[in-house]
């Protein structure tokens, strides 16, 4: 659990008074997060809480109301494509387009994230989550839990340092959840950095260096995946 | 990857969206063929009138078609948030526009091969196969025109209420010069240019396309800044 | 309770006054149009406010340019007001020209080159203030209303030169070198109340969109106390 980077390295993630407000609704606010190059951080708390918010805050999909972050030391503002470079994230939605195939819609990330991926090596990929023998049927006919995987399996195609999952054990099988923790497990060895989200805490705290709980919007807990289990039960 | 390569994997992945849901073209051709219907009784069986307007209802037909191809062209792009998994990769968002203009600019220019014999049997308007080669020439400005701020208020309106009405509440007037000048040029090739005025014409149509291609694409950065 | 004097009072009133002498002067002092007669005495607000549509429109297009560049709340508002401004004198415009048009040709419309491109004009900048109506997020509307202010701006004179070749019947453009002195000065000075006039309407209509911006800006909610926990890193 010891911090892998030396003193000097910048922070995967630092925010500074990071706060985001909807209409007159304030989603998250007063956010002073530091996350550790190759740590896995936990993301706890109710729908509403502001996790989703956070997560989408780093991944620059959200301008923050307030405040200001840094992504392994760069301004998303000034460097925008390094910083997503950088970062890959699993949201709610699955990204997919309903017609394409598995191998398509795996060779149109590929392509545009900069890859040239031969036709066997996306197979491959695509064997990773069980998926290759579906490889020419469009998407929109997959299961909740393959286009799951299917999504899952673009976030190991562009070696980011840092992993960001919005609840990535949702609408999966045993099966399915052991290979995410398998993942997860090789991005901790691999020295990237997860900030993961879940309501499934008996995995995701088993997984984690250090859990956080957000509550209305704010961080209001800080401890490690056993002490949140304790704090809270087994479900939040 | 460099813009343009990015730019081609997004016109290749239209272009095969298209190719499998063939539906949308199919209704939005039907849509043009319903309007150059409306267009006639509204003139009635007037074969002189009908002619000398037939220029316009074509243009207009092809015009209405359009508004509805592009709309749609964002909302495949929205079902599963698709767009924004593109928006998530390091993709240049001036590579993203143009990809998607140019495959917008594509769906439209299918649009005049159909209509256009449709209109033209319907109006008894007689067109030899050079001026219909013309036609269609002059139709690829007007769609490269139309798609340029189409694209980029399409992707705009795409998660707004009353997107149905706000993307021609936006276009149309924008896009009036593409209209005449289509329009104008249409008319000419179908009743005789003794002038030769055709020429100003498309050139009207080409720095319209120009100025909006240019404009359009400094913009969407900006506009999806905030995402869509 | 005192009402701190603002700059624009100053130009509401002085337009206001500026109004009065010019269409006064328009109305009753300056002689009648030798073809035109009486008719042409509407010339005294209409050109004014098609000069000072323009100059607002042009305003608005440069605001906007400020208002994506900077990202401020300020330049935002100042941007909506002078399209709305914009709006109402093209409206106004629109009807005088009717008017004349009427009582000239016999035509409330005539396909008048500037007359039809002011209607596009309309059209194109109540577009900018519809999408602006279904936007909720302030940041996103900020940036929305510059580029659409923008994109509409630039086709003006694609619009206006369009429809010159499709049609021309306005007649020659007055210079004030063709015009009697005296009609020269009511409309010079109704020029001048009418653009003082647009600024107080402009600031009135920015401080309004500034304070409806500084209502939805609720305050961030005070920050809650930690629950326990183990200290961090």
């Amino acid at each position: 659990m010891s911090p892998r980077a030396a003193d000097s390295a910048p922070l995967a993630v630092q925010t500074t008074g990071l706060g985001k407000r909807f209409g007159r609704q304030w989603a998250l606010a007063h956010c002073d997060l530091q996350v550790r190059p190759g740590e896995v951080l936990l993301l706890a708390g109710a729908n509403g809480s502001g996790k989703t918010t956070l997560l989408r805050l780093i991944a620059g999909l959200y301008k923050p109301t307030q405040g200001s972050m840094t992504i392994y030391g760069m301004d998303p503002d000034q460097e925008k494509l390094a910083c997503r470079r950088t970062l890959t994230l699993v949201g709610h939605d699955n990204y997919l387009y309903s017609q394409l195939s598995a191998l398509e819609m795996l060779q149109v990330w590929t392509r545009l994230g900069g890859l040239d991926l031969a036709e066997e090596q996306a197979v491959e990929l695509l064997r990773e989550v069980d998926l290759d023998d579906r490889r020419d049927y469009p998407v929109g006919g997959f299961s909740a839990g393959m286009r799951k995987r299917l999504t899952l399996r673009r976030t190991r195609l562009e070696k980011p340092k840092l992993v960001l999952l919005d609840e990535p054990f949702s609408a999966l099988d045993a099966a399915g959840q052991n290979l995410i923790e398998e993942w997860i497990e090789g991005y901790r060895t691999a020295g990237k950095t997860v900030v993961l989200a879940s309501h499934n805490l008996p995995r995701s705290t088993k997984l984690c260096d250090r859990a956080i709980l957000l509550q209305q919007g704010q961080m209001l807990w800080q401890g490690t995946g056993n002490e949140l289990l304790d704090h809270v039960g087994t479900t939040v | 990857m460099s813009l343009l390569s990015q730019a081609m994997t997004v016109v290749r992945k239209d272009l095969l969206l298209e190719w499998r849901g063939k539906g949308r073209l199919i209704s939005v051709l039907l849509f043009g063929v319903v309007t150059l219907l409306l267009f006639s009784f509204a003139v009635g069986p007037d074969s002189t009138l009908l002619r000398a307007a037939a220029g316009g209802f074509l243009v207009l037909a092809l015009l209405l078609s359009s508004t509805l191809g592009l709309s749609e062209s964002f909302r495949v792009e929205q079902e599963q948030r698709a767009i924004e998994g593109l928006l998530l990769l390091p993709v240049d968002p001036i590579a993203l526009y143009y990809g998607k203009t140019l495959s917008n600019t594509l769906f439209l220019m299918l649009l005049a091969p159909v209509l256009t014999p449709v209109g033209l049997i319907l109006y008894s308007v007689q067109l030899d196969l050079k001026g219909l080669a013309v036609l269609l020439g002059l139709w690829t400005l007007a769609a490269a025109g139309l798609s340029a701020p189409g694209t980029l208020y399409a992707a705009m309106t795409s998660r707004l209420q009353s997107q149905d009405v706000l993307l021609p509440l936006l276009l149309f007037p924008l896009v009036i010069p593409v209209l005449m000048g289509a329009v104008k040029s249409t008319t000419l090739i179908l009743t005789g240019d003794p002038m030769s005025q055709v020429g100003s014409w498309a050139t009207l149509l080409a720095s319209f396309a120009i100025i909006y291609w240019s404009l359009c694409g400094l913009l969407f950065p900006h506009a999806i800044e905030e995402g869509i | 309770m005192t009402r701190q004097f603002k700059w624009d009072s100053g130009f509401g009133l002085l337009g206001l006054l500026l109004l009065f002498i010019g269409s006064y002067i328009g109305l009753f002092v300056a002689p009648a149009e030798r073809y035109m007669g009486e008719v042409q005495r509407i010339m005294y607000v209409h050109v004014p406010c098609a000069w000072n549509a323009m100059l607002i429109y042009m305003l608005a297009f440069i605001f906007a340019i400020v208002s994506l560049w900077t990202h401020r709340p300020k330049w935002d508002a100042m941007t909506t007001a002078a399209a709305e401004v914009g709006i109402v004198l093209n409206a106004l415009l629109l009807v005088q020209g009717s008017i004349w048009a009427r009582a000239t040709w016999g035509v409330w419309w005539d396909w008048d080159v500037r007359l039809t491109t002011s209607l596009i004009m309309l059209l194109l900048f109540a577009g900018v203030l519809a999408l602006r109506s279904f936007v909720h997020d302030s940041g996103r509307r900020a940036t929305w209303t510059a580029i659409a202010t923008i994109v509409a701006f630039v086709d003006v004179p694609l619009v206006y030169f369009c429809v010159r070749w499709w049609r021309s019947l306005h007649q020659v453009q007055s210079t004030p070198d063709t015009v009697a002195p005296m009609m020269v000065v009511p409309l010079r000075i109704n020029a001048f109340a009418i653009l003082f006039l647009a600024i107080w309407m402009m600031a009135q209509r920015a401080r309004v969109e500034l304070a409806r911006g500084r209502q939805e800006n609720v305050a961030e909610p005070e920050r809650l106390a930690p629950i326990g926990g183990s200290s961090h890193d």
